[in-house]
């Protein structure tokens, strides 16, 4: 047994029209969900189930979808190589409404320009959600978006940051035709 | 029927260590980790070593008579990062390939209950 807390507002996310999404994520995973749309707890029943790492995901979605992600972004976790991490704005700045929301901005961009081109060039989702920010990728190239995330939080210019996924992503690519 | 192991997973940011015990775990059975399998520093935390690190130990505890292990995993922890690095599931994926009955799977990240402060000093981390 797992238990996990989502705030009230994402239980409705998890659970979906008439329980679709929740039904969805039980069929794919195989692994019960019970969740207390009173308090926002979630329990996931890991007993005798096949895949071991199927728990793992579940957890990871669950967890998604309460930072703000949409069901069908969550489902990319369901991929042996998806990877999801969370950071917190209060790592970087105080309390201060204020010093979140420019963080938040910053992350978001005009008219979402930055977190679009950040999702284009490394083909991830990206979640600003309260005071944290959620990172949907596949294990080789979160490396590179956590790094520009985290020069973006601690006040990099824009401009340096996409210079640097792109010349990463370069590189990345010209490995993996070298192959490996 | 074979004995039971626990298979301390320790995946950190940049190296990976497995060590197989028996169920006290105090009785170390096979161990390996990043730089035993991998030339270069920087590829000791990926997930292609992990893997590697995980048949390793697959094979020498397989060769001992065990064939079902409980799972610990562990990050870096402490005031540090608290979710494992990236080489564990692709750890835990090679040890189910290799043919090993997986039973339970258990987060044992270390968590302070408020413990030292973060290193980086009053401004955080300046590059």
């Amino acid at each position: 047994m797992k238990y996990l807390k989502i705030p009230m507002e994402r239980v409705g996310a998890l659970i979906g029209r008439k329980g679709e999404a929740k039904k969805d994520f039980e069929e794919k995973t195989g692994i019960k969900l019970d969740i207390d749309s009173k308090t926002g707890e979630v329990t996931i029943d890991d007993h005798d189930i096949e895949d071991p790492l199927a728990v793992i995901k579940m957890e990871n979605m669950v967890k998604a979808i309460g930072r703000g992600f949409s069901p069908e972004n969550a489902m990319r976790l369901l991929k042996d190589n998806a990877d999801f991490f969370v950071f917190d704005l209060h790592d970087y700045v105080g309390k201060k409404e204020s010093h979140l929301r420019r963080l938040r901005s910053r992350v978001i961009g005009r008219e979402g320009k930055t977190k679009h081109v950040l999702e284009e060039l490394t083909d991830s989702k990206i979640s600003v959600y309260g005071h944290t920010v959620g990172v949907i990728s596949d294990v080789v190239r979160m490396n590179v978006l956590k790094k520009s995330i985290d020069m973006l939080l601690t006040g990099s210019k824009h401009a340096s940051v996409y210079k640097f996924v792109e010349s990463q992503m370069k590189e990345l690519r010209r490995e993996e035709k070298m192959g490996f | 029927m074979g004995r039971i192991g626990i298979a301390h997973i320790y995946a950190s940011f940049n190296n990976i260590i497995i060590t197989v015990t028996d169920l006290t775990g105090a009785e170390t059975i096979a161990r390996c980790s990043g730089g035993m399998v991998t030339k270069s520093a920087k590829d000791e935390g990926s997930p292609y070593t992990a893997m590697k690190v995980a048949q390793t130990v697959a094979d020498a505890i397989r060769e001992k008579g065990i064939d079902r292990v409980n799972v610990q995993i562990r990050g870096q922890g402490g005031n540090k990062a608290h979710t494992p690095g990236r080489g564990a599931q692709a750890a835990i994926r090679a040890l189910v390939r290799s043919g090993l009955k997986i039973g339970k799977i258990e987060d044992v990240t270390p968590i302070p209950h408020d413990g030292c402060r973060k290193k980086g000093g009053r401004r955080g981390r300046r590059i």
